[in-house]
């Protein structure tokens, strides 16, 4: 109560301080969140190469999907190759090649028969809405749709959707991952190659019958096989591919990852330093402004540390307070543009407890710490100078 | 029994480098366990550096003369550090200021518990016995009060009961009586009598007020930064 009291002594200059903490802590919530978005979107995309390696056609360039034509034989070739214990021929496409680009993880088109790929995570895959495919759907223009996806292009169980320009019979909806699979639709083999077929230059199409259409293939190491040793086996044995580790997906995307999520952690970390110089200043006016109480204080028996621990708490509440209504306030807005986001597919924030409690934490310290200097200076003051300042 | 044994104290404040105070210039003197002194002087003869050297808020200066020596209660305390001379402080003196030096956004209650909490009683107990200590200076039912919402012989009354409440071998005041009209500061001055005698509490008034001197069982008359004189009260004035 006494703590209150004293807070509220100033009120304006309180208020003003704890909204420069809440609005610091504030941007920490949602640029935290949004480098945890991207974190773990670029995590499950890793996780999806864990234990494999992805061959795709040597012009492929673009990193973790593979979508330069190529043919299935390719998925026989790489099946021979010492070491390997199974191959699986998919297509991986562009969702909508007219789109500009998105927010995180891009919308696609995956194409394989169902089942095949037991080590693939199509396993843990479970259905919201509808059902899975099966290997019975090779030969259907059916899709099963990631919740995102679903979301975002409005896709119902059961109604018919246009994919690339031809209609698909809609037969399930994922259940949310938060991840890869998410913004992923889910097409037999047959269908892909169909799809995939009608998009490429007539020299390709003529080149490459629809039925033998890939772009790229899971490799799965045998036992005591690194997936690095695999991919440079299959590098040599096999012309004309190229082929990505998780190792490699980590390297080509963890330096790009690791500057977006410098650049947010820092633009928000500078926001609370400014919100803790505010409480310097605060507190080193209440420190000016309460000279004769502090001189009181010591002249009566209270002792240096006392001093200091009184005005460090009171700084803290203020961070602690600015803390709290930051957070507050960042998972508003966080849950609103979330809501706003998820109709177009962008959502940027994944708010997590763990930041909650961070920036809480962090917040009260660092108005402690910001509180710790003026203090340091009252405890310092001689009594009796104190006791005569007006 | 000496409850303070004084010796050379000295202090120089240097205001700037060619300007220099000279308050205390070789103060000796010793006040008894028990014993109501007053001291009195002229503006600037030292008296409230004095005061602040005995009450351990100042140290004397060491050199330039012969060592100063301080004891109180038997300690020596002129070399004490800061945690042991403010720990003395807390638990075995009170102050009592001209303007009553109470902490303003804290209750008459909260600001008698302070001194306790300072001396290191339980916060629960330290509660029991500022009631008690207000009890004493016939505060209890203005507990609750901030000092805004008191006279200035209220406000003097708490800073009693704060300066009593861990109830000190010895009460230092620094004119506690220089705010108040005549009525009040006979009060208050009873009020210092009184504890002075019913529990042997020594007490050490800086004082420009014959009638304080009067009241006292001693008058220690300063100029100059000297102790001119010691005026023992043969029959201290009724308070």
């Amino acid at each position: 109560m006494r703590l209150i009291r004293q807070l509220a002594r100033r009120k304006l200059r309180t208020t003003l301080t704890v909204l420069g903490i809440t609005i610091g802590v504030w941007a920490l919530v949602l640029f935290g969140s949004m480098a945890n978005k991207i974190n773990g979107l670029v995590s499950g995309a890793s996780a999806t190469y864990e234990g494999k390696v992805a061959v795709t056609d040597a012009s492929n360039s673009t990193i973790g999907l593979g979508i330069s034509p190529m043919r299935i034989s390719v998925a026989d070739e790489v099946d021979a190759v010492e070491g390997v214990v199974a191959a699986v021929p998919e297509i991986q496409m562009i969702y909508d090649p007219t789109a500009g680009g998105s927010f995180g993880i891009s919308d696609t088109v995956q194409g394989r028969v169902a089942a095949t790929d037991v080590r693939s995570g199509e396993a843990a895959l479970a259905a919201d809405e509808g059902r899975l495919l099966t290997a019975a759907d090779e030969g259907s223009m059916v899709a099963v749709f990631g919740r995102t996806l679903a979301d975002k292009k409005g896709a119902r169980v059961g109604e018919e959707i246009e994919i690339r320009g031809f209609a698909f019979q809609v037969v399930g909806i994922l259940q949310s991952t938060e991840t890869v699979p998410d913004y992923v639709a889910y097409v037999p083999l047959s269908a892909a190659q169909h799809a995939f077929a009608a998009t490429l230059p007539a020299p390709i199409r003529s080149a490459i019958p629809e039925e033998e259409l890939v772009s790229q293939v899971m490799a799965y190491p045998a036992d005591g096989v690194s997936e690095a040793d695999l991919a440079d086996r299959i590098e040599a044995g096999v012309p004309d591919v190229s082929t990505v580790t998780r190792a490699d997906y980590d390297k080509q995307l963890g330096t790009s990852v690791g500057l977006i999520n410098s650049i947010l952690i820092g633009v928000a970390l500078i926001s609370v330093i400014v919100g803790g110089l505010s409480v310097i200043n605060t507190m080193a006016m209440s420190v000016a402004e309460r000279t004769r109480e502090i001189g009181i204080k010591r002249a009566i028996g209270g002792s240096r540390g006392r001093i200091i621990r009184e005005l460090v708490i009171e700084a803290g509440v203020i961070g602690l307070t600015g803390g709290f209504l930051g957070v507050g306030l960042g998972v508003l807005v966080v849950q609103a543009m979330n809501a706003g986001g998820r109709a177009t597919g962008n959502v940027l924030f994944a708010f997590t407890p763990v930041i909650a409690i961070f920036a809480v934490v962090f917040a009260a310290v660092l108005g402690m710490l910001a509180g710790l200097v003026p203090a340091w200076g009252a405890a310092r003051l001689d009594p009796v100078q104190a006791l005569r300042h007006e | 029994m000496p409850l303070l044994e004084a010796s050379n104290l000295r202090k120089t404040y240097r205001l700037s480098r060619k300007n220099q105070v000279e308050a205390l210039r070789g103060v000796s003197l010793n006040v008894d366990a028990g014993e109501m002194v007053a001291i009195m002087g002229p503006s600037g003869s030292g008296k409230s550096t004095l005061m602040h050297i005995l009450g351990l808020l100042h140290a004397p200066d060491a050199n330039g003369g012969p060592p100063p020596e301080l004891a109180f209660d038997g300690q020596k305390v002129v070399k004490l550090a800061d945690r042991p001379r403010t720990r003395l402080r807390a638990t075995q003196m009170g102050f009592v200021f001209q303007s009553y030096n109470l902490v303003p956004n804290l209750t008459a209650l909260e600001n008698v518990m302070l001194a306790g909490e300072y001396a290191g009683v339980p916060r629960s107990r330290a509660r029991t016995d500022a009631v008690e200590a207000l009890g004493w200076v016939g505060l209890a039912e203005r507990s609750n009060h901030r000092p805004v919402e008191m006279s200035g012989g209220e406000q003097q009354r708490v800073a009693i009961a704060r300066a009593l409440v861990n109830r000190p071998k010895l009460l230092l005041g620094d004119e506690p009586t220089g705010n108040l009209d005549s009525t009040r500061s006979a009060e208050v001055l009873q009020m210092l009598r009184r504890f002075n005698r019913e529990r042997g509490q020594t007490v050490l008034m800086v004082t420009h007020d014959p009638e304080v001197g009067a009241a006292c069982d001693r008058v220690i008359h300063m100029r100059d930064g000297r102790c001119e004189r010691s005026v023992v009260n043969q029959a201290p004035a009724s308070a």
